[in-house]
């Protein structure tokens, strides 16, 4: 029988109060919850504090490169697909560095999970600005404010057909695990962006500011997630406020469905060709 | 007798150069003869010149020739350009008015005639098209080449995907370029060739025969971004894969297709990614990851001439220093380089085993004019290959491993591998400097100890590397060092050194890193001359040996940046000069 216990493999060493233990603690519920072998779980974590989530979790990891994690995640999706395979970018992993993945993951749409940790702002390198830091943003990067607009991640998403498309925020656990598990459990790419509170570093981005910059389509009896035209309006519904909660699923077929349907994972393929096979095709050069 | 001959077929890009020569390749080809093509083209579509040579030899080649024997042409631009190369008793046909603005001296003991083939194939046919069937059926009567080859290959192009009516004019076409020809050259002016038996050999590229290599060796995932010259790999791949249960992908950028093989690799498929030098630069950072998180991957570079878009359809060896500096950070890595296509399939499915063996990023270096040119070849011998994934585990033996470590310390450094899914595997894989489970560990003892195990991995490896491979009289005392596609130039130019009794050898450099230090430095030894050939401006591979082998004598550098695959003369004139004038 697994225990919860059983998807802890160390103590975070965050900055206290930091929104990631948030995050952390859905996520190895959702595991839990969903019964996955920690050794059927790869989870593949890119350059920054949201990176050291796998080394806490008791699973296969792979702390990679700033930017990367999606191209690696989908490689091993790819190889097997028996896997649980988990993506976790910070902002700037996501929005800034790995950006032409985001989209181009979106529109394949290898089955895999992404969870993208925005603080809105460069933890792990001391606080400067990131692509979703709000306009005027003052930090070490930019100390006069910062003169960019912020992007919003999850109507790029949107316009990049992505099939999964959900946020949650790190201060409401419960929510946040019951979307890590529809996303994991969708059939296809899906994007769990978290609202998390960076304690050390972004002063104005707090637990207080989320709470009151959000509101749950979840809630909304009225809203329709497999509606794509009301998941274009819910962004600018109320002003400048951000919908958390399941905003745009839809069914379509996962890549690996498409180009290796039914096969039994690569990694464990017999790699001898039957006889003569190979030279048949030579036989085009002669 | 012809033993030797070289045709090129010129004209502006979208004349059907190609699709013409190739032809004539196989033609060729299949009456035995040794083929090797070089292919000199633009980098886009239309609208510029450019030339295919096709060279066939009684004996074996590896690349071009010196000169010109038939130069037919689709315009007069480059019969101006290459008459300097046209031998004596070339003929050339052309189609175009500017024959007149030759000057004598360049027609001496050369026939040139105009040959209209637009205007026939619009005459004839109503679709100027047919000119590259005309000229065939010329270039048929010229070399005296079997009609009924070339009636095949027509029909094997043409009957299922265009019809019964475009087999025939095609067919008709041939005839009429014969026949117009014979009324133009001169019997003397025929180059005709003596048929021989097909000795069922292949005619392939490199970049193809490193797909088979790739596929023979059990890579199953493969993912690139489109770029020239090595594209062909993939579409080779993305053709056959398929059958074989394996998947190609096509990434966003050059980032995506190595991290994306790398992912896949972890996981426990054998994979590759192929590019040429600017995908190269983009993947330098996850080549570091690779051998940091001691992930096997093979990543094929078919060389073009840089730097920065540089001429993507042209020839260099300036990637060289790359592979064995780039990066930040130190690491182990493994360079092949091969000269032949033989050597780029043997190679390939060489590659994969030394990085599974150990754990590291090993890079095929090649380079365009091996890569997009076809040879003949022996066919390839797959009861060779012998899929060896080294210390990768089974989960049966971890069954009773409580403690697996990913990065154990051992003694040759090479730790055993487990695969997500496996029980008691479980292990981080970390960029970032690890213990021996893979968690981040910036302990100075530890990195110390770690940069060890890396870095010692490869130190005990030289009998499983590729050696040099020794070509030409070992008692010479001119000694050519060279490696990947001026094989066949230095070869030949060995040939041409030993008419005027100049007798010299050369050492083909096949693993370039880690360094053959010792073999490089007998070689060395043995000889009274050193030339070091390199296709590049400074000389990375003369500086590489000069930073290895620290060698007591000089060595002299012969250089091409020209973008122009070297000539065998290229060497044998620099090397006659230099021996005669010592
Ligand atoms: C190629 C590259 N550039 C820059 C860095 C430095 N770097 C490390 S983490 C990071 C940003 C982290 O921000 P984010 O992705 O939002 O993650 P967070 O720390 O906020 O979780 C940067 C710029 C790097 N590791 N690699
Ligand atoms: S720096 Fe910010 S994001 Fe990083 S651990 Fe501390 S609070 Fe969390």
């Amino acid at each position: 029988m697994l225990k919860l216990e059983d998807y802890h493999h160390q103590d975070p060493t965050w900055c206290r109060g930091c929104g990631l233990y948030g995050l952390f603690s859905a996520f190895k519920k959702v595991a839990f919850s969903l019964k996955i072998k920690p050794e059927k779980m790869s989870i593949i974590s890119g350059i920054g504090c949201h990176g050291r989530l796998n080394s806490y979790f008791n699973a296969y990891g792979f702390h990679s490169l700033h930017g990367r994690t999606l191209p690696i995640a989908q490689g091993v999706k790819l190889a097997n697909t028996q896997l649980s395979v988990v993506a976790v970018s910070g902002d700037g992993d996501a929005y800034s560095i790995g950006l032409g993945h985001f989209i181009h993951s979106l529109r394949r749409n290898v089955d895999m999970t992404y969870i993208v940790v925005n603080n809105r702002i460069y933890g792990l390198t001391q606080g400067q600005t990131s692509p979703t830091s709000r306009m005027n943003f003052v930090s070490p990067s930019t100390p006069y404010g910062s003169k960019e607009q912020p992007l919003e991640g999850l109507q790029m998403a949107l316009a990049a057909g992505g099939s999964f498309i959900a946020r949650g925020f790190s201060g409401a656990p419960q929510q946040l695990a019951s979307l890590i598990t529809a996303g994991m459990k969708h059939k296809g790419f899906s994007l769990v962006e978290v609202l998390s509170p960076c304690v050390t570093h972004n002063k104005i981005d707090t637990y207080q500011l989320f709470k009151s910059v959000i509101f749950d389509v979840d809630k909304d009896p009225n809203y329709d997630p497999t509606n794509k035209n009301k998941a274009w309006k819910i962004f600018s519904r109320h002003g400048d406020k951000l919908p958390v909660g399941l905003i745009y699923k839809e069914t379509r077929p996962s890549f690996e469905e498409q180009s290796l349907p039914g096969r039994k994972p690569l990694a464990f393929l017999d790699l001898v060709p039957e006889a003569g096979k190979i030279e048949k095709i030579l036989e085009k050069f002669e | 007798m012809i033993k030797d001959i070289s045709v090129m077929i010129a004209g502006q890009a979208g004349d059907g150069v190609l699709f013409t020569g190739n032809v004539l390749a196989k033609i060729l080809k299949k009456e035995g003869w040794e083929v090797a093509t070089y292919r000199y083209f633009p980098s886009n579509i239309r609208g510029e010149p450019t030339h295919y040579i096709i060279r066939a030899s009684q004996k074996k080649i590896f690349g071009l020739g010196n000169e010109i024997d038939v130069l037919l042409s689709f315009d007069c631009e480059s019969i101006i350009k290459y008459t300097k190369l046209i031998a004596q008793g070339g003929v050339v046909l052309c189609d175009g008015e500017e024959l007149s603005r030759l000057k004598p001296t360049h027609k001496k003991g050369k026939a040139f005639h105009k040959f209209p083939l637009k205007i026939l194939a619009k005459k004839h046919f109503k679709n100027d098209i047919f000119k590259n069937m005309i000229a065939l059926g010329a270039l048929c009567y010229i070399l005296d080449l079997n009609f009924r080859l070339i009636e095949r290959i027509i029909i094997n192009a043409f009957l299922k995907r265009k019809g019964k009516e475009i087999v025939r004019m095609n067919i008709d076409a041939v005839n009429l370029g014969c026949e117009q020809a014979r009324l133009i050259v001169e019997p003397s002016e025929r180059h005709k060739l003596v048929k021989k038996m097909d000795t069922g050999k292949m005619f392939i590229s490199g970049d193809e025969a490193i797909a088979v290599g790739a596929l023979a060796a059990g890579c199953r995932f493969f993912a690139a971004y489109p770029i020239c010259p090595a594209t062909e790999i993939w579409q080779w791949l993305a053709l056959h894969f398929p059958e074989f249960n394996g998947i190609v992908v096509q990434t966003e950028d050059e980032l995506a297709a190595i991290n994306m093989a790398l992912g896949a690799s972890y996981a426990g498929t054998r994979a590759m990614t192929s590019t040429s030098g600017p995908g190269g630069s983009l993947m330098m950072e996850s080549y570091g990851l690779s051998g940091m998180a001691e992930i096997p991957i093979v990543i094929v570079d078919v060389q073009r001439v840089g730097p920065s878009t540089g001429m993507p359809t042209k020839t260099e060896q300036s990637d060289l220093n790359q592979w064995i500096y780039g990066s930040h950070g130190e690491f182990p890595r493994i360079i092949l380089s091969p000269g032949t296509v033989t050597e780029c399939f043997d190679f390939t499915a060489k590659a994969f085993d030394l990085a599974d063996k150990y754990q590291v990023p090993v890079v095929l270096l090649t380079e365009q004019d091996v890569g997009q040119n076809s040879r003949t070849a022996k066919k390839f011998d797959l009861s060779k290959i012998k899929i060896d994934r080294g210390k990768l585990l089974s989960e049966e033996e971890l069954k009773n491993n409580k403690d697996y470590k990913r990065y154990a310390f051992t003694s040759n450094g090479i730790s055993p591998r487990s695969l997500p899914s496996m029980k008691n595997g479980i292990h981080m894989v970390e960029g970032n400097e690890h213990d021996e489970k893979g968690y981040r560990d910036e302990d100075p003892e530890n990195r110390i100890r770690m940069m060890q195990k890396r870095m010692g991995k490869l130190s005990g490896s030289a009998k499983d590397m590729i050696p040099p491979k020794l070509w030409g009289d070992k008692q010479a005392t001119v000694g050519i060092i060279g490696f990947g596609s001026t094989l066949g130039p230095i070869v030949e130019a060995i040939e041409e050194l030993g008419d005027l009794n100049i007798r010299a050898k050369n050492l083909q450099i096949r693993t370039v890193w880690p360094f053959p230090v010792e073999t490089v430095r007998d070689f060395i030894r043995s000889c009274e001359f050193v030339f070091v050939v390199d296709n590049n401006y400074s000389g990375q591979l003369h500086d590489l040996i000069h930073s290895q082998v620290k060698p007591e004598a000089g060595m002299q550098k012969i250089l091409n940046y020209s973008s122009v695959a070297f000539r065998p003369s290229d060497i044998s004139t620099q090397i006659k000069r230099a021996v005669r004038d010592a």
